[in-house]
């Protein structure tokens, strides 16, 4: 295994793309020592800001706050990567592979236009989980990001596919236009699916909902089973019992689509 | 997705029939939009004037301008997302629910009603104010509005503006847009443009403390900004270029005063429809112009030498 040790908190972001399974995985101590960083304008090297220990492994450790080192384990295919402390923005961005285990809180665009593999955060996390990025067409295609906390707004903007489990509550905007996979959110606040054209949002509380969706039922979907007991191997529970309750279905975004469709739990009055 | 349709205020001035006003209020802000563009002239293909148009305004409380206006639609406030989603499925005869439509303050048949006018109209334009894009939803107002308004040209030619504020903001857009592709929000730190709003914009950057120095040009972000992003402009070396001593002049480190573009100093005004208009000094002034002073720094920092790695090793940064 390699570790990564934060020596201080950067004053300005670290973009650190190189930290990544994939690029340390046959590379020897001072190889990695010497990999590039970027503080600011200025190009660095690891050993500039982390101490470093091991070598040629495709397990990696980073331990410190590193809330400010961006675009960690960006594009990674395979390995492991865990974070003790906080990540930065853009976490496992475009990731096809691997497992990203975070024990705080990570920013922004963890997980965006990701395509496979695992993301866990065990604090909270920032806006645009999985999402895709300002002018793209689509966000995370396949994969699973598991959020303990809550989340910021526009989680899964665009996603296509794949699956995002929030315990927390999360922002405005859950679900912006998404076309396809499924979000679990224990609670959301305004404008839950604007403009959705497929996929699934799945509330464990009742939430607002746009004028443009519409009441179609109550129902305990089949699949939702087998995503309860997925889920509940890493501690989410998704409650899915009939005889504890019914999901109320909504369908939309009427204003695009009546494809889309939220599911909010609602427990039996007793 | 959307992008934006448009026009300049010429046509609006020749052919709208129907104009829309959204989360403004022209009749103060904007006191010469009706006279010029809008209402009032009388245009090639409305030659009537204000008898052949109708204003509709759109706004979250009663302003000067409604008096001006033939139909006043009052939204609860935060509510104009939900409203426009609703309009755009209205638009394609999409059921919407009643009831909570009327949580947005209006009724479907108000909206119902839009929706006609504007699928009837020969040429409609809709202008949209910091009452649609400063308030919760902020981009995704814009978005949906610009949304609505390329939907609508399924039907008939309508197009959207939005009311620009004071000074040359417009300007900043056009140019930076040319320059590097993006209209804000843009980051070269790394050699070529990237362009992110809520990682790279202004107010975000700061309030994050992402930066370790700043460069003012003509704004006052001490008055308008949210109070960690004030601080942290105090907190590190900030230089401010302005014609007057502003509240960001009173935090900055350095305040260089300059020349008054189109009073005192020549140069180029975008007016809200991205029309460039020359600006010509009637004074002279004692100050240097903006341009001279950012090309005179500009010389300075180009002597230095470049930055590169290798320089780097030698000097460890700090």
């Amino acid at each position: 295994m390699i570790t990564l040790s934060l020596k201080e908190e950067p004053p300005v972001p670290l973009e650190a793309e190189a930290l990544s399974p994939d690029v340390v995985a046959t590379l020897r101590y001072d190889e990695i020592c010497a990999l590039p960083m970027f503080l600011g304008k200025r190009q660095c090297r690891v050993d500039d800001h982390f101490v470093v220990e091991g070598e040629a492994s495709d397990e990696l450790e980073i331990r410190g706050d590193a809330g400010r080192v961006k675009w960690i384990g960006r594009g990674m295919t395979r390995g492991r990567l865990r974070i003790v402390g906080n990540a930065g923005m853009h976490l496992g961005a475009y990731m096809k592979g691997g497992t990203i285990e975070v024990t705080g809180s990570a920013g922004d665009w963890a997980g965006a236009e990701m395509s496979g593999g695992l993301i866990r955060i065990g604090g909270n996390a920032g806006g645009q989980i999985g999402a895709a990025y300002r002018g793209s067409r689509t966000g995370m295609t396949d994969g699973t990001i598991l959020i303990e906390g809550s989340a910021g707004l526009e989680v899964g903007m665009r996603m296509k596919r794949g699956t995002i489990a929030i315990k927390g509550s999360v922002k405005d905007f859950a679900g912006l236009e998404m076309k396809g996979g499924t979000l679990i959110v224990g609670g959301a606040e305004l404008r839950t699916g604007a403009w959705m054209t497929r996929g699934t949002i799945v509330s464990l509380t009742r939430i607002p909902l746009l004028p443009t969706f519409a009441y179609s039922g109550t129902c305990n979907p089949t699949f939702l089973r087998l995503y309860a007991r997925q889920l509940g191997t890493c501690g989410f529970s998704v409650p899915c019992d009939a005889s504890a309750g019914a999901y109320l279905l909504y369908t939309g975004d009427t204003a695009v689509s009546d494809k889309g469709e939220i599911l909010a739990w609602q427990p039996h009055a007793s | 997705m959307g992008g934006k349709v448009t026009c300049t205020l010429g046509e609006v001035k020749n052919r709208a029939d129907l104009i829309i006003y959204w989360g403004g209020n022209p009749a103060d802000c904007h006191p010469l939009h009706f006279s010029r563009y809008t209402l009032n002239a009388k245009g090639k293909h409305v030659p009537q004037g204000r008898k052949g148009r109708t204003m509709v305004l759109v706004d979250v409380r009663e302003t000067p301008s409604v008096r001006f206006s033939d139909i006043f639609l009052q939204v609860r406030p935060g509510k104009d997302f939900e409203v426009v989603t609703t309009l755009r499925a209205l638009l394609k005869n999409r059921p919407v629910d009643e009831a909570r439509v009327a949580e947005t303050g209006l009724t479907l048949e108000q909206l119902q009603n839009l929706v006609d006018r504007m699928k009837n109209a020969r040429f409609g334009v809709l202008f949209f104010g910091m009452g649609l894009t400063m308030t919760r939803g902020k981009h995704m107002n814009s978005a949906a509005v610009l949304t609505l308004v390329a939907e609508l040209n399924a039907f008939t030619k309508f197009v959207s503006m939005p009311m620009r504020g004071h000074g040359n903001v417009t300007g900043a857009d056009v140019v930076m847009r040319w320059t590097t592709g993006f209209p804000f929000g843009v980051n070269l730190s790394r050699g070529y443009p990237r362009f992110n709003p809520g990682e790279f914009s202004t107010i975000d950057v700061l309030v994050r403390g992402d930066n370790d120095a700043a460069l003012i040009l003509g704004a006052d972000p001490g008055a308008t900004m949210p109070q960690p992003a004030i601080d942290h402009l105090a907190r590190i070396p900030t230089i401010v270029l302005d014609p007057k001593l502003t509240h960001t002049s009173r935090l900055a480190r350095v305040h260089i005063t300059t020349a008054t573009t189109g009073i005192s100093a020549p140069g180029t005004a975008y007016r809200m429809d991205e029309i460039p208009l020359p600006l010509k000094p009637i004074l002279k002034s004692p100050y240097p112009t903006d341009e001279e002073v950012i090309r005179r720094i500009y010389e300075k920092v180009k002597v230095k030498p470049a930055w590169s790695p290798a320089a780097y090793a030698k000097v460890p940064c700090a």
